[in-house]
């Protein structure tokens, strides 16, 4: 029956068409604040698309389109701290991949924001299972170990879904990908610093080097500028711990903003991480050595760090959940959330690694990640546990306004589902 | 020569008790013929040698149990005696000398049954070299029928470990579907082990798997090889049966009239044994339409398909699956990665399930593989979503008793029932959750994995001595 209300109330709203005005759902349990205990019974008010105030059994005000939750949990929409989306379709086919350049003169330059779909299908998905904001990364370029520059997006309806372009510098640093730099990983990290280096003197108006000595192009150099002012983080994905030493030794001497991606090894350095306030994206399934990078995976990797005070967030970037990674994008990351709960990370931790976490981690945290007045409404009202698998979102709101659930699939599910076997008339006919 | 194995493989069998398979295994006997032995490409020259666990028997007391055949109990005991199966329900009487597992509060489920999995053959760690030759998929040529699986499995693979403490005893190794046929499966028990022999599940009847669609045109397509299509596909398989069926022929002629052997032909082996109906057909199929194809080339060629895995368009054709009596082996959620993943719903299971077709959940990957009950929770809440109502003791049968019937096992492991291979999980909650673990996992009555007991939680060779594999704070 509460089901039922809600959806009924979702679908009004989105009957109405155009953002409300103002809104207000009551009767909410809502971690306004993730990581502190929720407001029972409260009202969560929004006008024009962001959060007005939250708090127990505030009168909605009048003209208010309502949504009773009854008694239901609601959060802040989830954020996926790193994928592929709107620059994926269909992965075994080239051209429905964006996400990387393999030659031509792009590196560190290379930006996914020019190649966003909107209309992705797995957007649909994600939004669908509760994920409004997702960081988009590349994931090689030919000037590796850069790969190139990720967006944040939010997950909105009508075409515009970049929130911020230009969010973090991507390079991959490990032995599957050591090829590009000519079989070491020493080379890599030579190259990176190097880049750098140039980046710095180019910045300068120097010239000290002949062009012809120079390894980095212009359009590279000028790409790295926000790095080393401090203003764009650099998103290194490693997994072995040498190569976190490394990055963290990367930060300190050039006074970067370094953010791990992957960290299977991570749990090992997590003092220094704390120490050095490196923030860890991590999958939380990542528990097998996958290569021989991540011997030392293991699924208490979050809860370590998370005790060691590192800033945490959720990705699924292990090599053996890539279907995880941006076709589950929203329901796998819940999943992982759950599981990184299950093996030691408190629950509030865990939708914190999904929240107020990525947003910390990517800067955007001056918009969005909590209930608190003046933040985007992004927001899920959950039947059940956000972090199990057995709770599912009943309504989802971006940035105030009521998204729809409908999918790819939630049409295939409807047209097939049982009872049809005495239709006369093909299954193409059922709309 | 080749006779010797027989007796050997047949002995093994009877020691583990197992007269029925290995009956079943050997043709009817002939009535008066030249060939009185099975014929020499039904033997299996790679016989199990696997022996249980020491064990005790065990009464496992106050559990929320799911029998795997249908039924939930609250606060029922369970007998483990001889490592079967004695008996199920409530204050159970204790015999003397029977070890006591307090499990109130907590879930107890047949042993979890992985009925598509790679472990072992595609071993952890992978490496570059891996990429150009991974042990999973023989791609030498589109019939690969002449490989068998258990030939490249790794024991010391730390993904079966992992398995292993996410509730899983019993488990089939599969061959990759870039080849047409792509070789022989085994089934194994999930039991650490330092050959492939000693986890071979006694008696288990062979798989083949075979593979449409996508991989098989696109590995051999792309090095300008046949196949490179759908339709080249179906030719590549009716080519190969009917080849199949003249080898068979000649084999019942040798049986019937005696003369020379025919030559044997180990590609031709594998499928003759399918002709037999010794060898269960498990076949990667996506599409509908493709799995239609498939069903009457098996009515052409006269053979049946056990499965088909992936099998992420089963449900629309639900009613042909039901009336053929194929499973569907299927993911909980896996989408959009290739064209034919297009249209997986996540309510392919319970919409299979309500419509009368074996439904099985699958891992296909490690990483699944370690926590396939939750795949089957999260298949279950997609259909609760769409208006199904499946309880528990229900959804638990996708994960246990319909990948055992789907291995020709059901008979013995995928139930609680009395007279059934004591392979049972003790969870520390509901086993959907994502929160619950296994905290006891026992294999034919052995204790093989307790959560709290360090001595009991096996440790694969290579995970020992690694240096980052210490320190854990």
């Amino acid at each position: 029956m509460r089901r039922a209300a809600i959806l009924v109330l979702a679908a009004t709203l989105l009957a109405t068409g155009a953002r409300a005005q103002s809104l207000a759902i009551v009767h909410a349990k809502a971690y306004a604040t993730p990581g502190a205990p929720p407001v029972e019974d409260a009202t969560i008010l929004v006008r024009d698309g962001r959060i007005q105030a939250v708090g127990a059994g505030l009168a909605p005000p009048a003209g208010a389109q309502v949504v009773d939750a009854h008694g239901a949990v609601v959060t802040p929409g989830l954020m996926n701290a790193a994928t592929q989306l709107g620059v994926l379709e269909v992965a075994s086919t080239d051209d429905a991949v964006d996400q990387a350049v393999k030659s031509g003169p792009l590196g560190a330059a290379f930006d996914v924001e020019y190649a966003l779909n909107a209309n992705s299908g797995l957007i649909a998905v994600a939004r669908a299972d509760g994920l409004t904001r997702a960081i988009s990364l590349p994931t090689g370029s030919a000037g590796a170990p850069f790969a190139g520059q990720g967006a944040a997006l939010r997950l909105s309806e009508g075409g515009d879904i970049l929130d911020r372009p230009r969010i973090a510098m991507a390079a991959v640093v490990g032995g599957m990908t050591s090829g590009q730099a000519g079989g070491s990983r020493a080379a890599q990290w030579r190259i990176l610093r190097n880049a750098l280096d140039e980046a710095r003197a180019y910045g300068a108006g120097r010239r000290g080097l002949a062009p012809r000595d120079q390894l980095l192009n212009h359009l590279d150099a000028e790409a790295l500028a926000p790095v080393l002012d401090g203003r764009m983080p650099l998103a290194i994905t490693a997994q072995r711990e040498s190569d976190i030493r490394q990055a963290i030794a990367l930060a300190a001497d050039y006074r970067l903003k370094v953010v791990i991606v992957g960290g299977a090894e991570a749990w090992r350095v997590a003092g220094l991480l704390a120490q050095a306030r490196i923030p860890v994206v991590l999958d939380p399934f990542a528990d097998l050595p996958y290569t021989l990078d991540q011997i030392g995976a293991r699924l208490d990797n979050a809860a370590i760090l998370d005790k060691a005070g590192v800033t945490i967030a959720f990705a699924l970037t292990d090599g053996l959940s890539s279907v995880y990674n941006n076709y589950l994008a929203g329901e796998a990351l819940r999943e992982g959330a759950g599981l990184a709960v299950a093996n030691g990370l408190g629950w509030d931790a865990a939708l914190k690694a999904v929240t107020t976490g990525p947003a910390r981690i990517w800067g955007l945290a001056d918009h969005y990640g909590t209930l608190a007045a003046g933040q985007d409404a992004d927001l899920v009202i959950w039947h059940g546990d956000p972090l199990d698998v057995s709770g599912w979102p009943d309504a989802v709101f971006v940035r105030g306004e009521a998204v729809s659930l409908r999918t790819r699939q939630s049409e295939l599910r409807d047209r097939y589902a049982p009872g049809h076997a005495g239709d006369a008339w093909p299954s193409d006919y059922r709309r | 020569m080749r006779m010797v194995s027989r007796p050997l493989a047949c002995a093994a069998l009877a020691l583990a008790a197992l007269l029925g398979a290995c009956a079943s295994a050997a043709p009817p006997a002939p009535a008066a013929s030249a060939a009185r032995e099975p014929l020499p490409y039904k033997l299996d020259p790679y016989p199990s040698t696997y022996k249980p666990l020491p064990r005790v028997d065990t009464l496992i007391v106050g559990a929320v149990l799911l029998d795997g055949a249908g039924r939930r109990l609250d606060g029922a005991d369970l007998l483990l005696k001889d490592g079967k199966v004695v008996a199920v329900g409530p204050n159970l009487a204790r015999p003397a000398g029977v070890a006591v597992i307090d499990a109130h509060g907590r879930w107890v489920t047949p042993g979890v049954v992985d009925i598509h999995s790679h472990d072992g053959d595609f071993a952890m760690p992978m490496t570059a070299n891996d990429l150009q030759t991974l042990d999973v998929s023989e791609i030498s040529d589109p019939n690969d029928a002449n490989v068998w699986a258990e030939h490249s499995v790794s024991p010391q693979d730390p993904d079966f470990s992992r398995a292993l403490a996410g509730g899983v005893t019993t488990l089939q190794v599969l061959p990759g579907s870039d080849p047409l046929f792509g070789g022989r499966s085994v089934v194994l028990k999930d039991v650490p082990a330092n050959t492939v022999q000693a986890m071979k599940f006694p008696g288990a009847p062979y798989g083949l798997k075979m593979a449409c669609g996508e991989n098989p045109k696109g590995t051999f397509g792309a090095k300008g090889r046949f196949p490179n299509s759908r339709m080249g596909e179906m030719a590549g398989y009716r080519e190969a049966w009917l080849k199949a069926r003249d080898y068979k022929a000649k084999w019942d002629k040798y049986e019937r009239d005696g003369g020379d052997p025919p030559a044997r032909d180990l590609k031709m082996d594998t499928l003759a044994g399918v002709l037999d109906g010794d060898i269960r057909v498990h076949m990667h199929c996506y599409k509908a339409e493709e799995m239609a194809q498939v069903i009457d080339l098996s009515h052409e060629m006269g053979y049946r398909v056990t499965a088909f895995h992936h099998a992420v368009e089963a449900y629309k054709i639900a009613p042909l699956l039901r009336r053929e009596g194929i499973c569907a082996v299927v993911w909980a959620d896996w989408w959009g990665f290739k064209m034919e993943a297009l249209d997986a719903i996540r309510e392919n299971a319970a919409f299979l399930d309500a419509q009368g077709v074996c439904v099985t959940l699958h891992s296909d990957s490690p990483m699944v593989g370690q926590r396939l009950t939750v795949e089957a929770g999260k298949a279950m809440a997609a259909g609760r979503r769409a208006g199904l109502d499946i309880p528990p003791e229900r959804a638990i049968e996708w994960v246990t008793l319909n990948p055992a019937r789907g291995l020709g096992l059901d008979g013995q492991i995928g139930s609680l029932e009395p007279g059934k291979d004591a392979d049972v999980v003790i969870w520390s909650g509901d086993p959907f959750s994502v929160y619950s673990k296994a905290d006891q996992v026992f294999i034919d009555g052995a204790l093989v994995f307790d959560r709290s007991d360090p001595a009991r939680r096996p440790v694969s060779d290579f995970e020992l001595g690694q240096p980052v594999l210490e320190g854990r704070p």
